[in-house]
């Protein structure tokens, strides 16, 4: 499970996380919802440990993150993660280097699946397929959570469509999913958990089989209610 | 192969085509700085001699002969030392702000690796480190080679031969690139080492508080070079000639080592805490 606690963090005088709390399971896909600037990525920085929090514990498995985590839990940033020289073949063989979580049997299925070329460079693929990439790069490791900051932002329909197919796959099956985005749109029907997100606080998290079953509402009608209140 | 090599390879083929280009430019710079020179000495001892009818030693008593040292004095020579130490001193900068820049964010990458984070630091200044003796080694191998194509082409009697080592002696540049003894050699390049290891402390500290950060990079080498001059200031303005200069010496190293291992050990407290994306 990860947990985050009384997370708090500044940026210069700007208080950007005001004490945000939530937590996210093995095999759920969690959505954290808000417009830009509410804090969405600042809090997947945190949990990956590439921004430091002023206040607040964030811990993974019960553990606070230390280097060994990187092989449990995988971070897909909405910009890729390897140098635009490099060739597809080129960012794979560097994940199989560096990492014993690195599954190649499933990054040459995803290859498969998105029909990328391995030969062609990062600097020349299409912002869909750059996508795709930094998804094939996150999800063929064999880890236990997968944090995701805006993989739809700025992206053909079509690419949409076979990321979105991605989310009902075996490739996130009995993962922790943690999703960042304010397009919900394409996932809608896929979330599990969302946590709504306002000016550095969690305005409202529910599950959301238990409103549609329940309130007969919709992930969007939810949002509606509270950003419009 | 360790995580810690993997990033080194990693690291140097990243600059090598640059790094290869600087090498070609250095050879062929200076190879040809040694063509030019001795056969432009040679056009103007054959004008002297048959032309202005002067003989052999009264041309050498009024031009000289000629020598190795003469090359040196060139930008042909001397070029491509300036361009590679410039191109390194900026690559200390870029080895880091590169990954931060650009389209592409592999500072992601590199601080979410399964490893220390002080090993990408380590990579990095193990990079430099051997470009550094990379190209110090070549120019050793180089000089030699030179000089013995300055022989083909200039006749034993209208120049001076010179060892390798009277080479690197009589030119104050090279003297610094190529130490005389083991000491020299721990203190010129162990001061450069050092002075690596500072600036990508400070590098850290503005990638970490940025505006702020800048303020507290330069305290910290001012505060490193504090320290690094302690001895030597504390025997000039307080205790005033207390120390004999071996023993002023010895202080001094022990204070690089002390920079040194501070630098090492706040980049990574640093990197652990307090870096950002």
């Amino acid at each position: 499970m990860i947990e985050v606690k009384g997370v708090t963090k500044k940026f210069g005088r700007k208080q950007v996380l005001k004490g945000i709390s939530f937590t996210a399971e093995k095999g759920e896909i969690t959505c954290l919802i808000g417009i830009n600037g509410v804090g969405k990525t600042t809090i997947m920085n945190a949990i990956m440990a590439l921004t430091p929090i002023n206040n607040g514990q964030i811990l993974i498995n019960g553990e606070e993150i230390h280097k060994g985590s990187y092989e449990k839990i995988t971070f897909i940033p909405d910009a890729i993660t390897m140098l635009p020289q490099m060739k597809i073949s080129d960012a794979m063989q560097f994940m199989d280097d560096f990492y014993d979580c690195w599954n190649q049997k499933r990054a040459d299925e995803m290859l498969g699946f998105f029909k990328l070329d391995k030969n062609e460079r990062i600097s020349s693929l299409s912002k869909g397929n750059t996508a795709k990439v930094n998804l094939l790069l996150g999800l063929a490791m064999d880890v236990d959570y997968v944090l995701m900051d805006e993989p739809f932002s700025g992206i053909d329909i079509f690419s949409r469509e076979q990321i979105a197919e991605v989310f009902t796959s075996h490739l996130i099956e009995d993962r922790g999913v943690i999703i960042t985005t304010h397009e919900i749109n394409d996932i809608e029907h896929l979330i599990d958990k969302a946590i709504l997100l306002n000016e550095g606080v969690v305005l409202k998290e529910f599950n959301t089989e238990e409103i549609r079953e329940n309130e007969g509402k919709s992930v969007i009608d939810v949002m509606r209610e509270v950003y419009q209140s | 192969m360790s995580r810690y090599l993997k990033l080194v390879d990693f690291e140097i083929k990243r600059f090598l085509k640059i790094y290869l280009v600087l090498v070609g430019v250095t050879i062929v710079s200076q190879l040809l700085g040694v063509i030019f020179t001795s056969k432009n000495y040679l056009n103007l001892a054959n004008e002297m001699m048959y032309k202005e009818m002067l003989s052999k030693e009264t041309f050498l008593q009024q031009y000289g002969s000629f020598s190795f040292l003469q090359v040196t004095q060139t930008t042909w020579f001397v070029g491509p030392i300036a361009l590679c130490i410039v191109t390194l001193l900026i690559y200390v900068f870029f080895i880091w702000y590169r990954d931060w820049f650009g389209k592409n964010t592999f500072i992601y990458r590199l601080l979410m690796l399964p490893t220390a984070r002080l090993n990408v630091y380590l990579a990095k200044a193990t990079t430099i480190f051997l470009f550094v003796l990379g190209l110090v080694s070549i120019q050793l191998i180089l000089l030699p080679i030179e000089n013995n194509i300055l022989q083909l082409i200039i006749p034993t009697d209208l120049r001076t031969d010179l060892a390798t080592a009277e080479i690197i002696n009589s030119f104050y540049y090279l003297a610094i690139l190529f130490p005389y003894s083991f000491t020299e050699f721990l203190i010129y390049y162990g001061l450069g080492f050092m002075a690596v290891f500072v600036v990508f402390t400070s590098i850290l500290f503005e990638r970490s508080f940025r505006l702020k950060g800048v303020v507290l990079g330069v305290l910290y080498g001012g505060f490193s070079l504090l320290i690094l001059f302690s001895p030597v200031l504390i025997d000039g303005l307080i205790l005033v000639n207390f120390f004999y200069p071996l023993e002023i010496f010895l202080l001094s190293c022990l204070m690089a080592v002390i920079v040194t291992a501070m630098s090492i050990w706040l980049s990574n407290y640093l990197l652990k805490n307090k870096i950002r994306v």
